[in-house]
């Protein structure tokens, strides 16, 4: 396990190797935050609630979206480029599971992020913009599992993307297909509830809402009491089933690498 | 340590016409085609070897290299390594070898080469001890201190590789494949990182089988050499029998402006020499003869007798026009048989 701690601790020093983009990381996610509260003020000047969502839970959700819409992504991109410029097949040569490793980079860069784009976007957005916290102690303990849940399920999904590359060598269409498609669906942009109702059916049976909307959602008690317990236990049902993928298709692709020479 | 018997690795590779309709074509139906990189190859390398492992640019060396270390599954035969089978056991057969790759790093591009070898420990699970040990060690005999708190990215190529080779090398692996390891190098670089490999073979008993296209690394490293082309084994034995072998032969270019009419070895030489072939409309012979019987003098002193000679080489017994020759005479169309009889 330690190594594995020791790769995530190297992958956070190497994201401070360059300080001025580390900085401007800091800033941009807090002109963006701020960006998007200042939109959302607008669109409600001139009423009071918008489907029942009143401005104070509006800027609750997206604000908590977006804090957690940056532990989305993951690896993918990595390593298709380490699949890409061949590198792959010395990584094969480690003494490591090298799905854990890319696993364990991620959480270096997500812990990284955590430290620079989250908690200043998070001093920000409570002390300025008064977010509330959630409702109940059961709330906070639901929140944080179901945030987690949903952080897994989008590094693992991005994973999966990422091993494409085995198979297309280029997979940058794909990778912004990828993003649109989670940033829309996830309800990152806006609360999934908004949706008309066909496109929020079809919602509901893709994983990306258990990404951002559900856990946000918990959060800002949209979503409460039973409901609350099965969101989680959804989360639980796509993770278990894109772990599986992973290793599956991962699997195929090590084979692919061993037997065709990549 | 390692058995390798009747290994073989076939690739197929996908067919393309030439130009855009071949690429749009490719797109629709794909052709493939198998290319036979490695042939039947059998060699059994023992506990501290030193072997050096060469061939012509796509003879099969990094193939047979990937097949060891685990990263390529072969079509046919058998490869253990530390009586692993290293494409079943690719992560225990990771922790005992080492290797270099001189046209990839290894190392960690934006973090200090100490932080990197720091990880190495960990990912190894090397005893404090031991790599307290292994690191100042490496840092003397690779001059490594003005590196370590460097980041990789800001070294020189001279200085990545030694950082990959301490890198290699850290774990004290039973094995290490160095597959050009000295490639793009100056001359004293290659002299420090011949140095270390000796040193390390010499200390723990490492097992080395080394590619390169350097013969100079090859004479100073290895004690056995085995030469593959073409997927198959021309050569596998003592450096210093190949040395015997071929070396007792001196090759004598003789460049003779003025000749008209075809050569014809002076009567004293008969039966001493050969006359190599030569192509033609040159006018330079080459002669070959056993140093053991004549004496170069000798030879040189009849040619001179009988021919207005313009200029003169002797040709360096060195392991590499032994293997230059090797080369020559397969592409000449003889068979590995000939080639190895005739010498």
């Amino acid at each position: 396990m330690n190594k594995y701690w020791q790769i995530a601790k190297v992958r956070m020093q190497e994201d401070t190797a360059y300080s001025a983009w580390y900085w401007a990381g800091t800033v941009s996610s807090i002109l963006r935050l701020l960006v998007i509260y200042y939109f959302w003020q607008a669109v409600y000047s001139n009423r009071s609630a918008i489907q029942d969502i009143d401005l104070e839970t509006m800027i609750t959700y997206i604000v908590v979206a977006m804090l957690l819409q940056g532990f989305v992504g993951g690896v993918g991109q990595d390593l298709a480029e380490n699949i890409k410029n061949g590198n792959v097949a010395i990584e094969l040569m480690r003494p490591y599971d090298l799905i854990y490793k890319m696993f364990a980079v991620d959480l270096g860069s997500k812990l990284m992020h955590l430290i620079r784009g989250t908690i200043p976007m998070m001093l920000v957005a409570f002390f300025f913009m008064d977010i509330p916290f959630p409702g109940s102690v059961e709330a906070w303990l639901l929140f944080i599992i179901s945030a987690g849940l949903g952080l897994w399920i989008g590094t693992f999904f991005d994973f999966l993307v990422g091993v494409l590359a085995f198979w297309t060598v280029n997979i940058w269409g794909v990778r912004v297909l990828k993003e649109s498609l989670v940033t829309f669906f996830s309800g990152a942009l806006i609360p999934i509830s908004l949706f008309p109702d066909w496109l929020r059916v079809i919602t509901e049976f893709l994983p990306f809402q258990a990404m951002v909307y559900l856990p946000v959602s918990i959060y800002s008690g949209m979503i409460s009491g039973t409901e609350a317990y099965l969101a989680v236990g959804l989360q639980l049902f796509w993770l278990i089933s894109f772990y599986v993928l992973v290793r599956v298709i991962w699997a195929q692709a090590v084979k692919q690498i061993t037997i065709f020479g990549g | 340590m390692i058995t390798v018997e009747n290994l073989q690795k076939e690739y197929k590779l996908v067919k393309r016409d030439p130009g855009l309709k071949g690429a749009v074509k490719s797109l629709f139906h794909r052709q493939y085609e198998t290319k036979k990189a490695v042939k039947g190859v059998d060699f059994t390398i023992g506990q501290g070897e030193t072997v050096g492992y060469i061939g012509a640019n796509g003879a099969g060396k990094s193939t047979t290299i990937k097949m060891l270390t685990g990263i390529l599954t072969p079509s046919a035969g058998k490869v253990t390594v530390n009586g692993l089978v290293p494409y079943e056991n690719r992560q225990e057969n990771a922790l005992s070898i080492g290797a270099v790759f001189g046209q990839r790093t290894q190392l960690f591009w934006d973090i200090p080469v100490r932080e990197s070898f720091n990880l190495l420990k960990h990912i190894y699970e090397i005893p404090d001890q031991e790599f307290a040990e292994t690191v100042s060690m490496f840092t003397e005999v690779l001059n490594l201190e003005p590196l370590l708190g460097v980041p990789v990215r800001q070294l020189s190529l001279g200085q990545k590789m030694r950082c990959e080779l301490a890198a290699a090398f850290l774990h004290r692996p039973k094995v290490v494949y160095l597959d050009e390891p000295t490639i793009g190098l100056d001359i004293a670089v290659k002299v420090r990182i011949r140095k270390f490999i000796k040193e390390m073979n010499k200390i723990w008993g490492t097992t080395v089988l080394l590619t390169t296209h350097d013969m100079q690394d090859i004479e100073e490293i290895c004690d056995r050499i085995i030469i593959i082309d073409e997927g198959r084994i021309l050569y596998d034995g003592g450096l210093e029998e190949i040395k015997v072998q071929f070396g007792q032969k001196r090759v004598i270019h003789f460049d003779l402006p003025e000749l008209d009419s075809p050569f014809i070895l002076p009567a004293p030489l008969l039966g001493m020499a050969e006359v190599l072939p030569a192509s033609e409309g040159e006018t330079k012979v080459s002669l070959s003869f056993d140093h053991e019987r004549v004496k170069s003098s000798f030879v040189i002193s009849e040619m001179m007798n009988r021919y207005d000679i313009q200029d003169l080489t002797i040709a360096d017994p060195k392991i590499e026009s032994i293997v230059e020759e090797l080369y020559n005479r397969r592409e000449q169309g003889g068979t590995y048989e000939q080639v190895l009889a005739n010498s």
